[in-house]
């Protein structure tokens, strides 16, 4: 189930951050207190974003960090963090940050495969992505 | 058909594109396979076409001989099968 992965006290929300570094920074938090990541994992996914581009961003409002599996990451996990005004990322605003952190190239393949599912529904969606956290808990256990 | 998605590490984003490469596909009734992978591993792997970023996409065109389609959102099913559609129409058998 996505909430094994991605379990409440990995979600956290925000009224506005400063840039979007920094919110990849925050969102990463709860796996770095959890030792599930190490800051090397952080780091990579800032650089990607600027060696890359903006891709993370999957929908509107909505990305998904991450960056080269097994590399500075212990085990499989997922973090969120919501920001209730828009920050920029290289000119997508964003108001949820979805951390993966990814062991190898697959095993996350069923939580996509649900995050996907839960989204391309327009009533999910949008509770996704001006609800709070409770409603989002919700979401992500349908 | 061979489809290739496209991201940096071919882990996360470009697992989400397949996933609406596929979705777009079947409801098109177009029979295909499609890979996840990264950008270095996309330059020597045979395909009918690419989708990825338009940052990836500028420099795989270089390098690979099959149509490249830039992708902006990775999730939108719609934005997708739009790139089908157009691979479609310029006869991509």
């Amino acid at each position: 189930m996505l909430t094994d992965v991605l379990p409440k006290e990995h979600m956290q929300q925000i009224e506005q951050i400063e840039t979007w570094e920094a919110a990849i920074e925050l969102a990463s938090k709860p796996l770095l207190e959890a030792g599930y990541i190490e800051d090397a994992y952080v780091k990579n996914m800032i650089a990607s974003v600027n060696k890359n581009g903006p891709y993370i961003v999957l929908m509107d409002y909505f990305a998904l960090p991450h960056a080269k599996a097994g590399e500075g990451v212990n085990q499989l996990a997922m973090s969120l963090l919501k920001v209730n005004q828009p920050v920029d990322l290289k000119g997508n605003p964003v108001k949820v940050f979805m951390v993966l952190a990814a062991i190898d190239t697959d095993s996350h393949m069923q939580s996509l495969r649900d995050i996907s599912r839960i989204l391309a529904d327009e009533v999910n969606y949008q509770c996704f992505i001006s609800g709070d956290l409770d409603q989002v808990y919700q979401i992500l256990q349908s | 058909m061979k489809f290739l998605a496209v991201c940096g590490f071919g882990v996360g984003s470009s697992m989400v594109l397949k996933m609406s490469i596929e979705k777009a596909c079947k409801e098109r009734g177009i029979d295909c396979e499609v890979e996840n992978t990264d950008v270095s591993s996309a330059k020597g792997t045979d395909a009918d076409a690419i989708f990825t970023s338009q940052e990836l996409g500028d420099e795989l065109k270089s390098s690979v001989k099959c149509p490249v389609f830039p992708i902006k959102r990775y999730m939108d099913k719609e934005e997708v099968g739009q790139a089908i559609d157009q691979f479609q129409e310029n006869g991509g058998n």
